[in-house]
């Protein structure tokens, strides 16, 4: 299965790392993301916005295949979803996992590898070096022996975005990635998804942190169970947009600014 | 038909079990919607097997059996509360190391001692129609405070199952509410140890609430299913197994007949539950949301 | 003095052979029923193989086939009731727990002299195992050890993330009912040796206590293993010694390893934090 050259990320005429055409998601009757439809371009990063409860990890679950779709199809990189798995990364909150679970640090970000390894195969040298690697970029390099419950919040995000890295796929799909997390990490999940898209990998981001969208986003998509708005950030996240998804929890400040109260 | 419900208790021991079940039924039906609603299914579990030490101490040193399950049984509930709120994440394997230690103190005193093999399969598999009027009326004591107890403290019961940490924001402390229902858990195991014996006492403590949750969805009504299913049960359960083995010359455990009808009951009821939600989902149209 | 009895006799060390080999492969795979949260899963398995045993012994076909049939129906019944979602996995189980033991209780009780089979099957009757047995504890447990250290890496990762496992490509639910085949086999094998309710103890103990020394999987199954073979040796030397049931003695003497260890491993950390703060990556102090 051959995917689109790395060689020039930014060629337009490469195919969509992403291409999500009216997909509807429900649970059980009733739905949790109704008709949305986004592209998204290698190299390039949007990020999904929207109030508690409106279907970003919804939306993102089912890129991934994790749910059902009730309408509608997911392309990655001009394949089917379900074929293009490899291709497809996954950085989740950290704090749905066990924290006393006996794994070190680099045993989770070979798991980004397990695929690649095969079924039966163990981890060989070359795995092990592009986790080391990736733990790097991430600043954790010396942490790599510790248990991954023993880790602060913010250095078990930053491991599963090596976890991604290591998986060395082209569309990162990352939840709240910058939840409750001190600024050390917030400056280098920054940086790090930034030399990333220059790589040409694409980013899909959900987030309720406008200035991080904006600092680390081109593209915006605002989400209120509908589709509320997609396209380039500065004219996506306005004032009146921003009113339209959130409701009663948008307030427009003078000066044109609008803030959202999370609550 | 009549004749199957009402023959077999012409006979004073019949009358007897009879009631012993139907007490035990109320009792059951009650206490298993809490137990459900805390999905303390596992705890419960382990509580009816850590009663078991209890038991051979007391037939060893000539006490009441009933005694020994008591002491052992309130000594294991505030062990288990304990236990697992102390190692938080992993209830589970707590509770799996208590079963283990306390059962197998159990069995390794049992075996020490000749001639027990008989109260043994009772203890463990229960006799109930050999109930005498003395342990009716401890269970009917049983009955009354056990249901009179969480009646007073069923809406405290339910936040701390509904919501653990709303219920400490309020100022109780979870941890007892946890005692109290596992004491009472305790309490039913030991009146109950007569009827379906320690194995079996857990199919009371679960499948009625179980029953009921599958056609219900409000509490009230769970408490009326989850009753009459656990009489009703115990009823059909003597009479078939009467049925069985006077009519049709194969022996058939009491307790363990209560048991298999409960369970199907609750996979009737589980049926008639999907049926019935089948129907109306088919009748109405998947939700929309406006515009 | 008593070891050698234990070695004279060719039941003893039959017994004691079977101790050790239960022992090992629970400690191994009960590493799996500690991370993925299955001791109660587990006490369903080895109380609903008691209907198949039933039935399997009235057909005059192994018995250890008949446990293994009955148990693979409690995994149907309960993920059946489980996907419906009114009721939460626990009271499932519960439910398919208690009912398929009062089917077996009943089935049995409906022969002669039943009383002592069953009491038989709760508790352990290891003395009664013959050659044929422990040919084909080994067996299995052999297979079972080569499954998991084949699907090894797939199984922990299922265990620890199941949405990521997911997301790579594996099927979550596949790797659940391998995790569960091997329970299920496990205790198939081991219900003879200690019964079914203290197979779980068997299970849950040794990997417990492995727990408290070491931080990761592969050593936890090598010390669980190993304390579990312990186990065997010490619980059958004391039921030798002592004339105690086998089955209780055994997971006592888990029981007994584990707290062993909680205190060895407890000693130490108290000292250390009179001396200084409490050190990183501390297992117990989280």
């Amino acid at each position: 299965m051959a995917f689109a050259d790395p060689s020039d990320p930014s060629d337009p005429s490469g195919p969509l790392a992403l291409h999500v055409d009216g997909i509807s998601v429900r649970y059980g009757r009733h739905p949790a993301v109704e008709n949305v439809t986004l592209e998204l371009s290698q190299g390039s990063a949007m990020a999904l916005i929207g109030p508690n409860g409106a279907g970003k990890s919804t939306l993102l679950r089912a890129v991934l295949g994790l749910v059902p779709l009730a309408g509608g199809s997911v392309s990655v990189l001009g394949h089917l979803a379900a074929e293009a798995r490899p291709q497809v990364a996954y950085v989740p909150q950290a704090d749905a996992l066990d924290p006393q679970f006996p794994v070190s640090a680099l045993q989770v970000v070979l798991m980004g590898r397990y695929r690649r390894v095969g079924w039966i195969r163990r981890p060989g040298r070359s795995d092990r070096e592009a986790a080391v690697a990736a733990l790097g970029r991430v600043g954790l390099d010396d942490r790599a022996g510790l248990r991954f419950g023993a880790l602060s919040a913010g250095q078990r995000q930053r491991v599963l975005l090596a976890r991604a890295i290591a998986q060395g796929s082209r569309l990162l799909l990352l939840d709240e990635p910058f939840n409750g997390v001190d600024a050390t990490t917030s400056n280098l999940v920054v940086e790090v998804l930034s030399e990333l898209r220059a790589e040409g990998a694409a980013v899909l981001m959900s987030t309720h942190d406008l200035s991080v969208a904006h600092l680390t986003c081109g593209e915006a998509c605002l989400l209120n169970r509908r589709q509320v708005a997609v396209g380039p950030i500065d004219a996506t996240l306005t004032p009146d947009l921003l009113a339209a998804a959130y409701g009663p929890q948008a307030v427009a400040l003078a000066g044109g600014a609008t803030v959202v109260t999370t609550s | 038909m009549r004749g199957f419900l009402l023959d077999p208790f012409r006979f004073g021991y019949m009358q007897r079990a009879l009631i012993e079940v139907v007490l035990l039924g109320v009792l059951a039906g009650t206490c298993s919607v809490y137990v459900l609603l805390r999905r303390s299914a596992f705890a419960s579990d382990v509580l009816t097997h850590t009663i078991f030490p209890g038991v051979v101490l007391a037939f060893l040193v000539g006490q009441p059996l009933f005694l020994g399950a008591l002491v052992f049984g309130l000594l294991s509930a505030v062990v288990l509360s304990v236990a697992t709120r102390a190692l938080g994440a992993d209830d589970d394997v707590v509770l799996g190391v208590m079963l283990g230690s306390f059962f197998s103190v159990g069995v390794v005193i049992v075996s020490r001692t000749t001639g027990y093999a008989n109260d043994l399969t009772a203890l463990l598999f229960g006799r109930v129609l050999a109930v005498d009027r003395a342990e009716i009326v401890v269970t009917a004591v049983v009955t009354m405070t056990v249901v009179g107890t969480l009646a007073l403290l069923h809406k405290e019961l339910v936040l701390r199952a509904f919501d653990p940490v709303g219920v400490e924001a309020l100022g109780y402390r979870p941890v007892l509410l946890d005692l109290a229902l596992n004491v009472m858990v305790a309490l039913v195991v030991v009146a109950a140890v007569k009827a379906v014996g320690t194995v079996l006492v857990i199919a009371l403590l679960i499948t009625p609430a179980a029953a009921a949750r599958m056609v219900c969805q409000r509490l009230g009504p769970m408490f009326a299913v989850s009753c009459a299913v656990a009489v009703v049960c115990g009823w059909l359960g003597l009479a078939v197994s009467y049925d069985v083995s006077i009519n049709h010359g194969v022996r058939a455990a009491s307790g363990a007949s209560i048991v298999v009808v409960l369970t199907a009951a609750f996979v009737l009821l589980a049926a008639l539950g999907a049926a019935a939600r089948a129907l109306a989902a088919r009748s109405s149209p998947p939700v929309t949301t406006p515009a | 003095m008593t070891a050698v009895v234990l070695l004279e006799s060719d039941l003893l060390r039959r017994a004691l052979l079977e101790a050790v080999l239960v022992g090992a492969l629970c400690g191994l795979v009960g590493v799996h029923v500690v991370l993925r949260r299955l001791p109660f899963f587990t006490l369903a398995l080895s109380h609903a193989a008691l209907p198949g045993v039933v039935l399997a012994s009235l057909a005059g076909v192994s018995l250890f086939l008949g446990s293994l049939a009955s148990s693979l129906v409690l995994v149907a019944a309960v993920a059946t009731l489980g996907s419906a979602r009114r009721l939460d996995t626990s009271t499932a189980t519960g439910v398919a727990l208690a009912g398929a033991f009062a089917l077996g209780v009943l089935l049995q009780s409906a022969q002669p002299g039943s009383s002592r089979d069953l009491t038989a099957f709760l508790v352990g009757s290891i003395v009664t195992v013959e050659r044929a047995d422990v040919l084909l504890t080994a067996v299995v447990g052999v297979a079972v050890a080569a499954v998991l250290a084949a699907l090894h890496k797939e199984l922990v990762l299922g265990a620890f993330d199941r949405d990521h496992a997911a997301a790579l490509g594996y099927r979550p639910l596949v790797l659940d009912i391998v995790v569960l085949a091997m329970v299920a086999l496990t205790v198939a094998t081991s219900i003879r040796a200690v019964g079914t309710i203290l197979v779980v103890a068997l299970l849950v103990t040794p990997p417990l206590a492995a727990r408290l020394w070491v931080d990761r999987v592969v050593p936890m199954m090598a010390v669980g293993a190993g304390v579990g073979a312990l186990s065997g040796v010490i619980g059958m030397t004391a039921s030798a010694e002592w004339r105690v049931a086998a089955g209780g003695a055994i997971a006592l003497a888990a029981t007994a390893a584990l707290v062993a260890s909680a205190v060895a491993v407890a000693i130490p950390r108290q000292a250390g934090r009179r001396q200084t703060s409490a050190g990183p990556g501390a297992v117990l102090s989280q």
